[in-house]
């Protein structure tokens, strides 16, 4: 597998780390109930299909990545920027403020 | 016992290059050829430049008006008379200077800009050259390195034999493809395993630049 990092181009899977789930957001601190939380931490979908997840460029440019990809057939749909993702939600949180 | 100071042994410290332990001038692998020109460097200054959040134009413009070379947005070596610019990971560069002679005081000067960290003696730095530079990095990088893929002044972040390398293509030589290859120093024993392994069959001539 060749994920194409938005920075350094495509590269073999072997130069970066796996994650997770790109999407779980993590429940309010101390507000949150027990039951949020618990979904939070150990609840994935485990999707047969599209799954959005991190990967980081560790053996090439240190950047965090969200990358799309089939789960079965590991065809990788887009690559983006994790860092630019926090960027457009802190935007979004600016422009609501 | 009779306290005796006769010879008192002078402590020496001698600066070692960082390929000093692993290797040294000479030749080695096939015989009565040279597919592969090694030529290992020292006396730069190097320094990691980090770009604070919104930073990177501050710096650019910073190290622009100082040394006259525009840091590369894209995986690109850039150079200049004196100081080369290698693209780092977004908003990160090595500077690298040819020599390390005003190199504090610049690195206080680009302070104010980014994050700066001294680095010239954290690397060990290698010239490859040769008829057969490519077929010796095809055994380790995984890149493609042929010249219509990886072009003139092109830079990466990857690995060899899982050694973290940064590399870069510079101008052609007489034997064609020119690469510079920079490894951490505490990691050029094993960089150099798997470079005299895989240089041998094409007849090596190491010589220190
Ligand atoms: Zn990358």
């Amino acid at each position: 597998m060749r994920i194409t990092c938005p920075h350094c181009g495509a590269r073999d899977a072997q130069e970066f780390s796996y994650l997770g789930a790109a999407d779980p957001k993590r429940p309010d601190g101390m507000a949150a109930s027990a039951a949020a939380m618990a979904e939070y931490v150990y609840q994935r979908d485990n999707p047969a299909g599209r799954h959005r997840e991190l990967w980081y460029h560790g053996a090439g440019c240190h950047a965090w990545l969200v990358v799309t990809r089939d789960t079965r057939t590991h065809a990788i749909a887009a690559v983006e920027v994790a860092k630019a993702r926090k960027a457009g939600a802190a935007a979004k949180v600016g422009a609501k403020a | 016992m009779a306290e005796t100071a006769t010879s008192p042994t002078a402590i020496a410290w001698v600066p070692r290059g960082a390929w000093s332990g692993s290797t040294r001038a000479g030749s080695f692998g096939a015989e009565g050829v040279s597919g592969i020109i090694a030529t290992l460097l020292g006396g730069f200054g190097l320094a990691t430049l980090i770009a604070g959040t919104g930073g990177a134009s501050s710096l650019s413009q910073a190290v622009e008006r100082r040394l006259g070379i525009v840091l590369p947005a894209t995986p690109r070596i850039v150079r200049g008379q004196t100081h080369d610019a290698i693209w780092s990971g977004p908003e990160q560069w090595l500077l690298r200077a040819a020599s390390r002679d005003g190199w504090s005081a610049l690195l206080g000067e680009l302070a104010a800009h980014a994050a700066v960290s001294e680095q010239s003696d954290a690397r060990a730095a290698l010239r490859l050259s040769g008829s057969q530079v490519r077929k010796v990095l095809a055994k380790g990088v995984m890149l493609d390195l042929h010249p219509a893929a990886f072009a003139v002044g092109d830079a990466a972040l990857t690995s060899i034999a899982h050694v973290g390398v940064q590399l870069w293509r510079l101008p052609d030589g007489p034997d064609g493809p020119v690469f510079e290859i920079l490894v951490a120093r505490s990691m050029a024993g094993s960089f150099w395993s798997w470079f005299s392994a895989s240089a041998a069959e094409f007849g090596c001539t190491v010589t220190a630049g």
